[in-house]
């Protein structure tokens, strides 16, 4: 015998239905050139708001002589960059203790990253 | 169930719902035991704990920029990096951390050259190797592929590269970004750092009803049918929402080399100077599509493996989406074997 849906399962199906349709409807909606556009012309205006509005705020928070975002940005970049030179100087210490324990061990095949050198040798990136 | 049945349900169902979206945020995600191995900045490289470690090639581990790496990890059963651990691998994880505005200079050029290659010196360190399989996902894969093309005689003895955007063009996020009205320059000078919640607005935009509705009607369906996998929305809902801010060089630089100007996989990206190019990438190489990848198409990856100079190059296309394809529920049983057994065969000495 042939099992009807009840009108429950059918309610269910066309909503399904439907969705599925806009969900399709929407992704060519987004596709289109014209979107696109929309959504550069959108961001512009937020941008050019978002900077007036940071703008504002950060000579009302100078004028009451008081660290404003920018100062506190600035001082912990150069914290970041202190770190940043830190780490080189770490990178290059590991490096001589490496190449003294290979000298104190005879094995001149030791290498900058502490292990046996490697077939292929890590080159060290440029600053 | 019938129509009755459903109205009696409905309020404890409400209340179930509202409960599962309120508390995502409790739950646990990127749970299995690590130690710190190195950090700089808001960069941090992690060892996963291990007492059965057999493959000497220890892997690492990078992901994206925009969401959190967590999702190599997402929960307890369902973790990537759990299944590699019992597998005998050494897994490492290089977390980029979140950025705040003083990191506002930090570029692809830091990620790639400085960040990327301290994490495998760091990792051949720690465990004592000469060679690692290095595993990007996503913008990772990009940075990864940036990598092993600038040293192709470097320590990188296998690459595998998961659903990674490399040729963007005639992408609908380059239908957006890449004309000329869309002015990432100024983006990138009024905000030092993109906040995560626009970039993944717009990435949820690709697929508005998807993401912004029926995911909500799909869980409310599964909650008042008493089939609701609560563990398991509620790690990948909390991941999803979890989104770090793009700093704003990286961005720039990111928007306009990949999508205005689709440079890495013309070869004509250059990083201080030195040109990326992909043809110089010896590696072993596998890379992983996933076919409903709307994210990083598919289109958009395949032309790498005709660019490549590797001999041994292997490409899996997977049923899935962008992060479906190793974080849903069939990835355990289809995508992640494939992986382990492509780099077990190449892991050993």
């Amino acid at each position: 015998m042939n099992s009807r849906p009840s009108p429950t399962e059918e309610v269910k199906r066309l909503y399904e239905e439907a969705e599925s349709r806009t969900a399709k409807a929407m992704e060519g909606l987004v596709a289109r050139d014209s979107f696109g556009e929309l959504l550069a012309k959108v961001t512009e205006n937020v941008m050019s708001l978002t900077k007036i509005g940071n703008e504002a705020m950060d000579m009302a928070v100078r004028n009451l002589r008081v660290a404003g975002r920018q100062d506190i940005v600035r001082l912990g970049r150069q914290l970041a960059r202190t770190e940043d030179k830190l780490e080189l100087v770490l990178q290059e210490v590991e490096q001589l203790q490496d190449q003294l324990r290979a000298s104190q061990d005879g094995d001149p095949s030791s290498d900058a990253t502490g292990s046996k050198a490697p077939a292929r040798k890590t080159a060290r990136s440029s600053q | 169930m019938n129509a009755l049945e459903q109205l009696t349900r409905a309020p404890l169902a409400a209340i179930e719902f509202s409960n599962i979206l309120l508390t995502q945020g409790d739950a646990e995600i990127g749970v299995s035991p690590k130690d710190v191995v190195w950090t700089h900045r808001a960069t941090t490289l992690y060892r996963y704990r291990s007492n059965q470690r057999t493959h000497p090639v220890p892997v690492l581990l990078v992901f994206a920029l925009i969401n959190r790496p967590d999702i190599f990890d997402l929960r307890r059963g369902n973790s990537f990096v759990e299944f590699l651990l019992d597998e005998g691998f050494d897994v490492f994880l290089l977390d980029w951390g979140v950025s705040e505005e003083e990191g506002s200079d930090i570029g692809l050029d830091t990620y790639v050259l400085d960040y990327l290659h301290s994490g495998i010196r760091e990792t051949l360190r720690t465990a004592e190797q000469e060679e690692v399989s290095l595993v990007g996902w996503c913008i990772g894969g990009a940075l990864s592929a940036m990598y092993g093309a600038l040293e192709p005689s470097g320590p990188v003895r296998n690459m595998v590269l998961l659903t990674t955007p490399l040729d963007t063009k005639g992408s609908l996020y380059a239908s957006w970004v890449a004309r000329d009205s869309f002015d990432v320059d100024q983006v990138a000078d009024v905000m030092p750092v993109i906040p995560g919640a626009s970039i993944d607005a717009l990435n949820k935009m690709m697929k508005p009803v998807t993401n912004y509705w029926t995911t909500y009607r799909r869980l409310w369906e599964q909650v008042l049918e008493g089939s609701a996998k609560r563990e398991a929305y509620q790690a990948m809902a909390k991941w999803v929402n979890d989104n770090p801010p793009f700093v704003g060089r990286a961005y720039r630089e990111w928007i306009t080399s990949m999508y205005k100007r689709n440079e890495l996989v013309r070869n004509r990206m250059r990083l201080r100077g030195r040109r990326v190019d992909l043809t110089k990438i010896e590696q072993n190489l596998l890379v992983v599509t996933a076919g409903a990848d709307h994210i990083a198409p598919r289109e958009g990856t395949l032309p790498l493996l005709d660019l490549v100079s590797s001999e041994d190059v292997t490409h899996l296309d997977k049923v899935g989406g962008h992060i479906g394809l190793m974080a849903g529920s069939r990835a355990r049983k289809e995508t992640w074997p494939d992986i382990a057994d492509w780099l077990r065969a190449r892991s050993d000495r």
